[in-house]
């Protein structure tokens, strides 16, 4: 167990200095809190959101990949140190132990489980179409006019209006750029 | 069994001195070089990229680390309203500490006297030995992963979350080639003795130099899949998409000021150079190089290996652009993990019969036999794997160009840049 003890004199002096300086930092420093200062990082901006609780889904199924291949490793390593003393028995253990869990990681990544650009798996859809040119999707945006004039309905149900509910239209003069039907 | 053979007699008084000599050099050698390499890679990137590089803080510059810390010593600690205090000021630690120690296992040199008591160049030889690499990378993925979940900010979540699924894909690869280089070093050295790294140093040594070094003798794949992984474990350039400033603005640390944002700077510079060191000790023979009129000169081969390694990341990081996410793990977990898994099986099958003896043919193929047996076997698995990926990794070529000549209402429209 003596082998140990420069490790942890190690320790106690990396954890020592570290904390010192810290310390020292704080005493040095100048402190001057502001609002501002104390704000979570937005480009400048105020934030208006709170920090989203929720990430995609994908890390936790690499999180639990990388269990198994770590008690993989884990079962490795013995193995590894005396594999010549079990010989070929061991071999034959080890690489029955690492087909399976190899078949079941192939199975993983046939189910598309570690893919992550953006086409996902056999028949799956792509999030980005390139059908979708501006050819296909232009015509089902409402013209200004149109929108004004109360004639189609907002395309988008983000408006603050309840669903159905058309805008009000524009005072007369409120916008002077866009042709009228009056003009 | 090995072990330093400082302890052989007790702990007297001056085994207690000649220890905290060699915890004081290590704890120096390890600030010392981390202050010259971020000054150095900041100089030889300039210089590949036709600059002067900093030139100000002392003779040329070479001060300018120095500079730079001592100016985040006098500047305000503050911490974010969002934030969990505890962990927020923990998570420096957590990146810091295990790196530095890591170094303590690293063999600079073989045996030195001091006083009649006789102690290897390297702080500690413990029996797990170079576990304790695997342990120090294992535990650093919690200090970026608690700084961004604490800071209770949105860009320093995002890269943390990137940095710890780069880091644990990573780790897979490192244990697997680790794992080659333990079972080379115990059929040379013997039972027990393949996780001291003293043992595996000795056993890279011999009088064809640097033909007994691991890279050649696992045939280089290990030794590249090793590199590769380590890179990634630093995030390092090309993989260093955890602090893209474009996307995320300084990724997990962006949140931290003063000495603790130093921390992660200097967690990052140890990392690199304790990296470098057991990449040396693993695949480079460590401190093994030729005599001079006979006397051993260990550190002076082991800095100069290391030397190399080292302006190797500043190169790779002037040179290569940086990876995609997708690429990024595409390259660890449907390359880099079946390749190491099956070149370890390779590895094995080619050693476990060594001890088979005689000569001629028929008893080089009785050696042999059963590492060519993993190379077919691992020819078959691959061609399966190779099916997996294409099954799962993406619509085939044809399906996806069929898919994009359809409008979502079902007709067909031009391609752009093709023919109606």
């Amino acid at each position: 167990m003596v082998q140990y003890l420069p490790i942890l004199l190690l320790l106690a002096l990396v954890v020592a200095f570290a904390g010192g300086s810290v310390a020292a930092s704080r005493l040095l420093g100048p402190k001057r809190p502001t609002g501002a200062k104390e704000g979570p990082y937005e480009s400048g901006i105020v934030p208006r959101y709170r920090l989203a609780a929720r990430f995609p889904v994908r890390f936790y199924l690499v999180a639990m990949i990388f269990i198994i291949f770590d008690i993989e490793v884990i079962f490795l390593y013995p193995w590894a140190v005396m594999y010549t003393q079990l010989g070929v028995f061991g071999l034959a253990e080890m690489a029955a132990f690492a087909v399976v869990v190899f078949i079941a990681f192939a199975y993983l990544v046939s189910n598309g489980a570690l893919s992550w650009g953006p086409r996902q798996g056999r028949g799956g859809r792509a999030p980005v179409q390139l059908a979708r040119s501006t050819t296909a999707t232009v015509r089902r945006v409402p013209r200004p006019v149109e929108l004004i004039q109360g004639k189609a309905p907002l395309p988008l149900g983000d408006h603050g209006l309840e669903p159905g509910r058309q805008p009000e239209p524009l005072p007369a003069g409120a916008n002077q750029q866009a042709p009228s039907a009056q003009a | 069994m090995g072990g330093d053979p400082l302890f052989a007699h007790g702990l007297s008084l001056a085994v207690w001195l000649i220890l905290l000599g060699k915890v004081v050099a290590v704890f120096v050698i390890v600030l010392v070089s981390v202050l010259f390499m971020v000054m150095y890679e900041r100089k030889a990137v300039a210089w590949l990229g036709v600059r002067y590089g900093p030139n100000r803080a002392g003779p040329n510059g070479w001060l300018q680390s120095l500079a730079d810390g001592t100016k985040l010593l006098f500047k305000e600690a503050f911490t974010p309203r969002t934030a969990d205090k505890w962990v927020y000021k923990l998570a420096p630690y957590l990146m810091l500490v295990p790196i530095m120690i890591a170094f303590s296992i690293v063999p600079m040199g073989g045996e030195i006297t001091i006083a009649h008591h006789t102690t290897y160049v390297q702080l500690a030889d413990p029996p797990w030995g170079i576990l304790f690499l695997l342990m120090a990378s294992g535990i650093a993925v919690y200090g970026v992963m608690l700084a961004g979940w604490a800071s209770g900010s949105k860009y320093p979540l995002l890269g943390s979350v990137r940095a710890s699924a780069q880091l644990i894909s990573y780790e897979a690869v490192l244990g697997l080639t680790t794992a080659t280089v333990v079972m080379v070093t115990g059929n040379a050295s013997g039972f027990g003795d393949a996780l001291h790294t003293h043992a595996i140093v000795a056993a890279q040594s011999g009088h064809l130099a640097f033909l007994h070094w691991n890279f050649i003798h696992t045939a280089f794949v290990s030794f590249i899949l090793f590199t590769i992984a380590i890179t990634a474990e630093m995030t390092r350039p090309p993989f260093d998409l955890v602090e893209a400033e474009e996307e995320l603005s300084g990724g997990y640390n962006l949140e931290y000021s003063s000495i603790d944002f130093a921390w992660f700077y200097l967690a990052e510079y140890a990392a690199l150079v304790t990296n470098s060191a057991i990449l040396v000790t693993l695949w480079f023979g460590g401190p093994n190089g030729p005599t001079v009129f006979g006397h051993s000169i260990g550190p002076f081969w082991f800095a100069v290996k290391v030397l190399v390694v080292l302006y190797l990341y500043v190169w790779v990081r002037a040179t290569l652009p940086r990876l995609r996410y997708d690429q990024l793990m595409d390259l660890g977990w449907k390359r880099l993990i079946p390749f190491a898994l099956a070149w370890l099986m390779i590895v094995a099958g080619f050693q476990v019969t060594n001890n088979v003896s005689g000569s001629g043919f028929g008893h080089w193929l009785a050696q042999k036999a059963w590492g060519f047996v993993a190379i077919g076997a691992a020819i078959v698995l691959a061609v399966l794997f190779l099916r997996a990926v294409e099954v799962g990794g993406g619509a085939s070529e044809v399906e996806t160009a069929q898919q994009d000549r359809l409008a979502p209402d079902g007709r067909e429209v031009a391609r752009r840049g093709g023919t109606p």
